[in-house]
């Protein structure tokens, strides 16, 4: 019953996508008013909405006769982990995705843009939404009906059900991925709208910011998720599905700095980063998707993948046509000093685009090796130390001189580096000669001291500007502050963080530094379709003692162990206890103690890039709201009169 | 030159010699670090994602460092310990492989990347030259008639992509028929053995029902009459064991279960029963325990 | 519309993608499955030799002439339980004809592993403790499961990661016992 229901949402979903695909199409080369179109836009949003919420009663009502249910239900799971397991397996997250995709879609359906250009981007945007669906209701249906129908099913992945995170790590994600899709669809309609394209920019701007800032806190808490349950005691292990996040944040980052007012001259680079990022998001759904790459949370392998490459190609293929068609806004005819903000910029951009070729070779390698080779060679986190690593000290260095050379031909722009210099030179010095954190994280928190120091400088001279200005300004300071202190985060816990590994009986300790815990007991207990051993320690460090216990957990229906180790969070450092393994009379215990300092330096420059992203968010929006679109003729014929 | 000049240069001087040194103590190898550590730090750990073997809690890695701690106390040199993994497990297994053949477009792409991205922004940067033009060509937009057609176009080109999509979806799904991967026979009949190992017999009992209705199968009948037997209901087991005992005469578990179910509905024919078990099935986990039983 | 011509940088872009993607294709279509082939060449198999788990000593070097299937196992290993019972049927039905198989327990407890093997019924397997799996990293294992098939030259002619079937063991183990 749920499961027809479903099935009629996805199809009907298909069938007004397609729709709104050719009626955006009438408005953008015949004319036709947009009201239909608009219609069908929102009518495909609660098509995608009925699919979802079908999908979610059939969780909520544990109708394991839906093949989703059947597959990732349970009845021991929680109302959070039973809502949550929509996006736990591949089927039910293309739902949220399509979810996500047609609200995007119904958002900038409603705007109202220069009239051919806001037509070919939602024609482009219902084209990606079509094959989605497609995909959803021909390929991966979560609804077909199951028979004979199940008592019970394994529950989702044990791994997704320990943390809170987990409900709002991938929908913001997603948020981010999709959010993409609009600069993606500007930018192709724009040569295709004449002089109506020139407005691109202006309007892809602040979807762009929304799209990065949810991104940004999606990785943040794909990392935090990673931290605080895969028990491994990092945060970040250049894992595929790691790095398919990144790629599009990577080439958006640079998207957002080259589309800067002031770099109207960037024209070609704005399209090419505009396509790239989504491109690259497509891409990274059909790494992870197709089962392609073996991953710590990949999904399992499923028939998308040839699609999902279709897919990819054939947005690369109207990039580069479209792309071909030429710049839609004029260069401007003056030629920038070298020391200038268009430089900056630009530097960025090239630092950027060869850490994302870096990260994209490392990750598909093992795809491209296997045909050639026969074998699978994965590339590991060396490669990248080597690679991506020094040039996103480059990066963040490059944050640092850029608010110096914000005036054009400026010669004071040395004198204004004297002071970061100092900095940056007299926290190497203290730091070298203090303790050894290798050279990579030393050069790191140089380059930090310097970025932090330019930045306040800019920050007390913020005062003498206009409001608007001074907003994005802030907007700036604080997503590049919190870039420094993610470096400074990454490199203090990666160069000081101590870890012990024992074996200890009831009564021993482990010891790290001047922390210690000591095993009072080992508990078991069962049931739920899971095993679950937990640890008493004593810890003792930091002046105080506490009791923490961490815990293993084993779920028979799937045959997986999972750690869940405790934090003990401070201002400067994290203790971290991890249970790795129990012996079977319960007389002995492996425990892992980790001291990782700075890991909350690291949250916090998270937090505040995300909300430097979400500040110039609100200024762009406002921006755009306040100021309307230039007036343009409405009738195809009289614009090209005007563009002839 | 002033004092104050002279302090400042000063300074930096000093500055500048306190970072050189910084930066030279960290480049050198720590003396401190366990040797171990490094050599495990360089290896990849193959049984997980990504993981040196220095960091990865997997069983696999920390037998590799114990086997690189032993070779190290046996005075075996680092780069002959890493010669001794890489003949084992191949060249992956080393953090950093040697850059030739395939490896090397791991640094060729991202010095393309460079190179390429470099030129276009030289390129962004220089004077325009005759590319005021460019602008001027956009805008094209076809009116009336080609409109029209570039619009029907389009409608075949939607419903070819939804076309695309279906057959090869269609293709797919023939080609790798997908196997349920949580079979819900194989969900109860786990769940009943957790049942039954919390000793909850009568609730395991009640799944292994279930499971037989979707599944008749000899192997899950007995484990019913098993979980009958220890429920208490002697009579039940006996009944369900002759079930299969009708199918098969000769089946070990169905004359051990009829056994010792007969030991308490009629004790007279459960040594027959189970010394037949004991010809059947002499090699049996539970033979010893039963001969035993029978000749005791 | 001059401009509509594809430029040659532009073209050239275009069909590196799609070389990268047809690429991409073909790793896909293998499967992530294809890393589990067996090995190539027969290799001289490493020294595996120590006490057994009922006291007795083991050396696969005094074992020449005896076809040999080493299973890396342990008890905190779910997959390696389900194999047991095919292992120790093989274990009984063919060693008349030669066949010796020996359990590596890597990084186990005696009481664990003594437990698995009551449990699964599982007689028919020399088991050799390997509490700190130096032996197991001396044959290269990846992880457990692993199974390895030593002739009776003492050579390592088939390994397969992960679970072993009744199908493989028939291909690799038969014919060597026929051989004899």
């Amino acid at each position: 019953m749920l499961g027809d229901l479903g099935t009629a949402g996805l199809t009907a979903g298909l069938t007004s996508a397609s729709l709104t695909v050719l009626l955006w199409l009438r408005v953008a080369l015949l004319g036709a008013p947009a009201r239909a179109a608009r219609v069908a836009t929102v009518v495909t949003l609660l098509a995608a909405a009925l699919a979802c919420g079908a999908l979610e009663a059939a969780l909520l009502r544990r109708d394991f006769s839906v093949r989703f249910v059947a597959e990732n239900g349970g009845r021991h799971v929680s109302v959070y982990d039973t809502v949550t397991s929509l996006w736990s397996a591949l089927d039910g997250s293309l739902l949220l995705w399509l979810l996500v995709l047609c609200g995007y879609a119904a958002l900038l359906a409603r705007r109202r843009h220069p009239r051919r250009l806001h037509a070919y981007a939602m024609a482009v945007v219902g084209v990606v939404t079509t094959f989605f669906f497609a995909l959803s209701t021909l390929a991966a249906n979560p609804f077909r009906a199951v028979h004979p129908v199940p008592v019970d099913g394994p529950g989702p992945n044990p791994l997704l059900q320990q943390h809170p995170a987990m409900g709002v790590h991938p929908p913001l994600l997603y948020l981010g991925y999709l959010g993409l899709v609009v600069p993606f669809a500007l930018a192709l309609a724009a040569p295709l709208a004449g002089v109506e394209g020139r407005d691109w920019l202006r309007i892809a701007r602040p979807w762009t910011l929304a799209a990065w800032s949810a991104l940004t806190a999606g990785i943040a808490l794909g990392a935090w998720w990673s931290y605080a349950v895969l028990g491994w005691g990092g945060y970040w292990a250049w894992d595929p599905v790691e790095n398919a996040s990144l790629l599009p944040w990577l080439t958006a980052t640079a998207f957002l700095h080259t589309m800067l007012s002031g770099a109207v001259r960037h024209a070609r680079w704005n399209t090419v980063l505009a396509c790239a990022s989504f491109v690259l998001v497509l891409l990274g759904t059909f790494l992870t998707r197709s089962g392609a790459v073996a991953s710590v949370h990949a999904f399992t392998e499923s028939p998308l993948g040839p699609l999902l490459l279709g897919l990819v190609l054939l947005a690369v293929l109207a990039s580069t046509l479209l792309a071909a068609r030429g710049d839609p806004a004029p260069p401007s005819p003056r030629t920038p000093p070298l020391l200038s903000r268009a430089t900056a910029v630009l530097v960025n951009g090239v630092l950027l685009v060869t850490i994302a070729a870096a990260v994209l070779i490392g990750t598909i390698f093992p795809l491209l090796t296997e045909p050639l080779t026969g074998a699978r060679t994965n590339v590991g986190p060396g490669y990248y130390q080597r690679t991506a690593v020094p040039l996103a000290v480059a990066v963040l260095l490059l944050a640092g001189v850029a608010p110096a050379v914000r005036r054009a031909g400026d010669r004071a722009v040395a004198r204004r580096l004297v002071l970061p210099a100092v900095a940056a030179l007299a926290t190497v010095a203290a730091v070298g000669l203090i303790s050894r954190p290798g050279l990579p994280a030393l050069v790191a928190f140089g380059a930090a001291a310097f970025t932090l120091t330019g930045l306040a400088g800019q920050l007390g001279s913020m005062q003498r500007r206009r409001r608007g200005v001074r907003t994005v300004r802030l907007a700036a300071v604080l997503a590049h502050a919190g870039l420094a202190l993610v470096a400074v985060g990454v490199a203090g816990s990666s160069a000081y963080g101590q870890a012990q590994e024992r074996t200890v009986r009831t009564g021993e300790t482990v010891r790290v530094s001047d922390v210690s815990v000591r095993l009072v007991a080992v508990d078991r207990s069962a049931g739920n379709g899971r095993m679950v051993v937990q640890a008493r320690l004593a810890l003792t460090g930091d002046g105080s003692d506490r009791t923490v216990a961490p815990r293993l957990w084993y779920d028979t229906a799937r045959d997986t162990a999972v750690t869940v180790p405790r934090i003990d969070t401070g201002v400067l450092r994290d203790t971290y206890v991890t249970l790795l393994a129990v012996a079977a009379d319960g007389s002995t215990a492996t425990v892992r103690l980790a001291v990782n300092p700075l890991v909350g330096v690291l949250w916090l420059g998270a937090a505040l890039i995300v909300g430097g992203g979400l500040l110039a968010f609100a200024a762009s929006a406002r921006r755009v709201r306040r100021r309307p679109p230039p007036s343009v003729p409405v009738d195809p014929p009289t614009a090209l009169r005007v563009a002839a | 030159m002033s004092w104050r000049r002279l302090l400042g240069v000063l300074a930096v001087a000093a500055l500048l010699a306190g970072a050189g040194t910084g930066l030279l103590r960290s480049s050198a190898p720590d003396p401190d670090t366990d040797p171990v550590r490094t050599i495990a730090a360089g290896l990849r750990c193959p049984a997980c994602q990504g993981e040196s073997v220095a960091d990865s809690q997997s069983p696999i890695a920390a037998a590799m460092r114990q086997a690189v701690a032993d070779q190290l106390a046996r005075g075996r040199s680092p780069a002959e310990i890493r010669r001794w993994f890489v003949e084992r497990y191949g060249d992956e297994v080393l953090a950093d492989p040697p850059a030739r053949g395939l490896p090397l477009l791991l640094w060729a792409v991202p010095a393309l990347a460079l190179l390429g991205a470099g030129a276009a922004a030289v390129r962004t940067l220089r004077p325009p030259r005759r590319r005021a033009s460019a602008a001027a060509a956009v805008g094209s937009a076809p009116a009336g008639v080609a409109a029209r057609r570039v619009w029907w176009l389009s409608c075949a080109a939607v419903v070819a992509l939804v076309a695309a999509v279906a057959v090869v979806a269609g293709r797919l799904e023939d080609a790798q028929p997908q196997a349920p991967p949580a079979d819900p026979v194989a969900v109860t009949l786990q769940l009943a053995r957790e049942l039954e190992q919390q000793q909850r017999y009568d609730a395991a009992a009640e799944l292994y029902r279930d499971a037989l209705r979707e599944l008749p199968d000899d192997g899950v009948q007995l484990r019913l009459a098993f979980a009958l037997l220890r429920a208490g209901d002697a009579a039940g087991a006996e009944r369900t064991a002759r079930e299969v005992l009708t199918r098969s005469p000769d089946s070990p578990d169905g004359l051990l279960v009829l056994g010792l179910a007969q030991r308490s509905t009629r004790p007279e024919e459960a040594p027959q029963t189970l010394r037949r078990f004991l010809t059947v099935a002499p090699r049996h986990p539970a033979a010893e325990e039963i001969s035993r039983l029978v000749d005791g | 519309m001059t401009t509509r011509r594809l430029p040659a940088a532009r073209a050239t872009v275009l069909l590196l993608v799609v070389a990268v993607a047809a690429v991409l294709a073909a790793g896909l279509h293998g499967g992530p499955a294809s890393t589990t082939g067996a090995a190539g060449d027969p290799i001289p198999a490493p020294a595996l030799h120590g006490t057994t788990l009922d006291g007795g000593r083991f050396d696969l070097a005094e074992a020449r002439g005896q076809v040999v299937v080493v299973n890396v196992f342990a008890s905190w290993c779910g997959p390696c339980r389900d194999e047991l019972p095919l292992l120790d049927d093989i274990a009984r039905r063919w060693s008349p004809y030669g066949l010796r198989v020996v359990g590596l327990n890597l990084r186990d407890g005696p009481e664990a592993v003594r437990a698995l093997l009551s449990e699964t019924g599982t007689t028919g397997l020399t088991v050799l403790p390997d509490p700190d799996g130096t032996q197991a990293v001396r044959w290269g294992v990846r992880g457990v499961p692993e199974t390895f098939v030593v002739d009776r030259d003492g050579r390592i002619v088939a390994r397969r990661p992960g679970v072993v079937t009744q199908e493989w063991l028939d291909q690799r183990v038969t014919p060597l016992l026929r051989a004899a």
